[in-house]
């Protein structure tokens, strides 16, 4: 079966299969026609695919009217940062974030350098289903152009929004693992601006992964072992476009990426205090983090899009998810990775305390998290019937279901990525949070 | 004539369309990866001419050639006969051309190119667009896709060729002055380093290969008023005018006016039969000076239906020495079996050099006939109706249906075609006098605007 899914903001799809040149030329077209022309800023990251869908996101935008400016391989939070410092009418971000190498997805940002809202999305998409695209006569079509040295502006607003002083002095050695994704040579830039030394793995833009481009504990193994051989202050694990983070603590423990919203609102919260937004399957963790500030957690559904557009329609002061995304409104509107690790260093610097020693200051819960292979037609209706297995006080029916528990939940939803049905378990108790998962899954097993 | 006339033309020399019309980014990536999947990965050129809408046709190309599995090498803007030679030398592939010749600005088109540097011939064109409609192409998954590359000197093998087959040592000696008119197109980029090599003082206008089409890019005589005048003031010993992708050429005299485009092939055939005597390839419209010619130095002329690709065919068939067509385009198979400004104006200044005389001298030696070529308006259908009917009314006559059609007088002819690049019928008439030449033009074009019962 053929995978494409289209999403909020953008499309994703296997290359060669359903993310092919008339794909991206035809959804960039609906997104040039919806801009009304004006520049857009277009980025990628290493993988393969990427320079064939540059080239076809070029073309599709110039012949809409649009000027495009192409950043290169960039990652996706300088590209937004970019597009709203630059004044641009949006950005494209050529990348699959956390899929594996066969995958490659077209991203839009709208003017204010975030992923479209749901309108926005779906005018998008009706535009690429009436397939009414903008033609610019000779006149009108957009120049194409190359953006070079564009990181300064990033690294010096960056640079600005952080405590700099605090995390100078602290003279950290940080080890951070790219995956040789976008991210790869732009953390040198990181570290030097930050005043930490870098020790770095995995970190040449070659597109080639040597394990998935996922931050979470299964794919840190490596930097695991190098913090503790060097002493490192932390680890960091990104995807491939930074827009996601999990964290490696000193004494080589590697962090739950449910830890990373937790963490930064540990720290940004007490100069900041504000509400917090995630989504209804993140740890249970930021709510007792949350409850210390006596702010409020708003739980929306997954995805960066409705994050980010909660976060600024609640006036909220961050946003994140539980898969490591975070981002703060006093910086951007945009899960920022590279954000995110400032402020980790930040907090450590400022507090003067260790990555472990700031972790126990976190209510240790334990999460289970499974998926299932569902076919994309069932999928809806199969977690719908879920619903039967919990009382229905205890349902929260955003995003598929959430049912809250005794010591904690449990959340049933349809991947917005792959073809499959997420099961996700939370509680005190690991063993509970493990047959809560297993009780789901035997009953989603017998319904396909 | 009631049916309209679509912007969109598929024919044996590739696709072109009309910007923001029927030339959209989905159709030349389409193209592309038919192309790609037609050749079945590897290298292809990629190359285009000066036209504003270059960038993004070619970027759209690169994406269906990526996609496929090609490695696309990208040599930016060139003339097309460098791109052929280019094109064969780096033993491509195939290549892709951006360009609509000498449409006006609004067009773009592609131009596929088999792996020896030629255009593909009618079976492989067939072959291709079989694959285009199918709509079925390979593409590949991620870990099978290529790099694009830059080539750093796409222009050399074509100089090379150039430098090697004149005698630069002679024409560098006459230090001729040269009044080059680029018309702004691919040909800006070659010119003045060509004429610098044949040691020659070039003066140039309309120079800046960005497609701002000054003038009509046809090289026709009422397009070239501004050398003329460029040619008196400098008092230049010819003037050269290119078309917008260089593989046609206009010659302006040392008095300022233009030859006629049928001249630039008559002359080219009259300079290398001098030296090396072979079978002459041009299509059925070219001038009858060229028979008299090839009669005189005693070798045959074969001619061929109109379209580049046909004399190339024949060129390479009859291993012709010397071919091209009427329009300005010269085939030197010495540097490649292509349409090619820079051989046309080799061939003229090494002929130059070798006889001492003037353009204008030399023009005096080429048997006199007066050319003169119309157009009227008519879509492919109207026009192939059109000619069948004039050929079946005209059947009695010394007639030659090999392409449109072609009746032969006492001391002229004339040559009725539908065009299969813009929707137009093509008459040329051609005689010993103006007056003669003229009455025939006007007597056919009545012909054809008025359907008799």
């Amino acid at each position: 079966m053929k995978l494409l899914k289209i999403g909020i903001s953008g499309v994703r799809g296997i290359v060669g299969e359903t993310m092919t040149p008339e794909l991206a030329i035809d959804f960039a077209a609906a997104f040039g026609t919806s801009l009304d022309s004006g520049r857009v800023l277009i980025a990628r990251d290493t993988r393969a695919s990427g320079p064939m869908l540059q080239a076809a996101v070029s073309a599709a935008l110039s012949s809409t009217g649009c000027e495009v400016m192409d950043l290169g391989v960039c990652p996706t939070p300088v590209l937004q940062y970019l597009v709203r410092q630059l004044g641009a009418g949006g950005g494209v971000s050529i990348t699959a974030g956390h899929n594996g190498a066969e995958w490659n997805a077209l991203t839009f940002i709208n003017r204010e350098g975030t992923y479209l809202n749901e309108f926005q999305g779906a005018d998008v998409l009706d535009l690429y289903h009436l397939e009414q695209f903008h033609k610019a006569s000779l006149a009108d079509i957009g120049r194409i152009l190359t953006l070079d040295d564009h990181q300064e502006t990033y690294w010096q607003a960056l640079t600005r929004f952080l405590d700099l002083q605090a995390i100078k002095s602290a003279g950290f050695k940080v080890v951070i693992d790219p995956c040789n994704g976008a991210g790869a040579k732009y953390v040198d830039e990181f570290c030097r601006a930050l005043g930490c030394e870098l020790i770095a793995v995995n970190n040449e833009p070659t597109g080639y992964f040597p394990h998935d481009p996922e931050p979470r504990p299964r794919n840190a193994g490596e930097i695991s072992a190098i913090v503790k051989i060097t002493g490192a202050r932390a680890g960091f694990l990104l995807n491939s476009d930074v827009s996601r983070v999990s964290i490696v603590a000193e004494d080589g423990e590697t962090l739950s990426e449910e830890y990373t919203l937790p963490l930064v609102a540990d720290y940004y919260l007490d100069k900041n205090p504000g509400t917090v937004i995630t989504n209804a399957s993140a740890s249970r963790m930021i709510e007792d983090v949350a409850a210390r500030r006596r702010v409020r957690v708003i739980r929306t559904k997954v995805g960066q899009s409705h994050a980010i557009h909660s976060m600024l329609a609640e006036d909220a002061a961050m946003a994140g998810e539980g898969s490591g995304g975070v981002a703060v409104r006093g910086f951007q509107p945009a899960f920022d990775g590279f954000l995110t690790m400032g402020l980790i260093l930040e907090m450590s610097a400022a507090r003067q305390k260790t990555i472990s020693e700031l972790v126990k200051e976190i209510p240790r819960y334990h999460i289970v998290k499974e998926k299932i292979y569902c076919p994309p037609f069932k999928v809806h209706s199969v977690v719908s019937e879920a619903k039967k297995l919990f009382a229905p006080e205890d349902l929260l029916l955003i995003d598929g279901i959430r049912a809250e528990r005794a010591d904690g939940w449990v959340h049933i939803r349809a991947s917005a990525t792959e073809p499959m049905i997420r099961v996700l378990a939370e509680n005190r108790s690991e063993e509970k949070a493990q047959a809560d998962v297993d009780r789901v899954l035997a009953f989603i097993n017998q319904l396909i | 004539m009631t049916t309209k006339s679509h912007s969109l033309k598929v024919s044996i020399s590739g696709v072109r369309g009309v910007v923001g019309e029927s030339l959209t980014p989905q159709l030349a990536a389409r193209f592309a990866s038919a192309f790609g999947t037609y050749v079945g990965r590897g290298k292809v050129v990629v190359g285009r001419d000066a036209r504003t809408s270059g960038p993004m046709v070619k970027n759209a190309v690169i994406a269906g050639l990526l996609a496929t599995g090609c490695q696309p090498v990208d040599i930016g803007i060139a003339p097309i006969p460098s791109a052929l030679v280019f094109a064969e030398q780096s033993q491509s592939a195939g290549g892709v051309v951006v360009t609509a010749s000498h449409n006006p600005p609004e067009w773009n088109g592609l131009k596929f190119l088999s792996p020896r540097g030629l255009y593909l011939n009618p079976s492989q064109v067939e072959e291709f667009l079989d694959i285009y409609h199918q709509g079925e192409f390979s593409f590949v998954p991620a870990d099978k896709f290529k790099k694009i590359t830059a080539e750093p000197d796409p222009l050399e093998p074509h100089l090379t060729r150039l430098l090697k087959a004149l005698d630069v040592t002679m024409i560098r000696e006459r230090k001729f002055k040269v009044v080059a008119d680029c018309c702004n197109g691919a040909g800006a980029v070659l010119m003045p380093g060509f004429l610098e090599a044949l040691g020659c003082r070039a003066v140039m206008i309309n120079a800046r290969p960005d497609g701002t089409f000054v003038r009509d890019s046809e090289p026709v005589p009422e397009n070239l008023t501004e050398i003329c005048r460029a040619v008196l003031e400098e008092k230049a010993d010819v003037g050269f005018a290119q078309d917008a992708d260089a593989d046609r050429l206009a010659i302006i005299d040392e008095r300022g006016e233009p030859l006629g485009e049928e001249l630039t092939l008559a002359l080219a055939v009259k300079h290398v039969l001098t030296e090396t005597p072979g079978p002459v390839a041009v299509n059925v419209s070219a001038t009858r000076a060229v028979d008299d010619i090839a009669n005189a130095a005693g070798v045959p002329v074969y001619r061929t239906k109109i379209g580049e690709i046909h004399v190339v065919e024949e060129v390479i068939q009859k291993n012709a020495v010397i071919g091209g067509e009427g329009n300005g385009g010269v085939i030197w198979p010495r540097i490649h079996a292509c349409r090619d400004s820079f051989s046309a104006a080799g061939l003229v200044l090494e002929m130059m050099a070798a006889s001492g005389k003037t353009i204008s001298e030399l023009r005096d030696e080429i048997p006199f006939y007066v050319m003169l070529k119309d157009k009227v308006e008519a879509t492919s259908e109207e026009g192939h109706r059109i000619v069948g009917e004039l050929r079946r009314r005209h059947a009695g006559e010394n007639i030659d249906t090999l392409d449109g059609l072609k009746i032969r007088f006492a001391e002229g002819s004339v040559h009725l075609r539908p065009s299969n690049t813009e929707p137009v019928i093509r008459i040329l008439a051609e005689a010993k006098t103006r007056e003669e030449a003229a009455r025939l033009l006007a007597s056919f074009r009545n012909e054809i605007l008025r359907p008799k019962s």
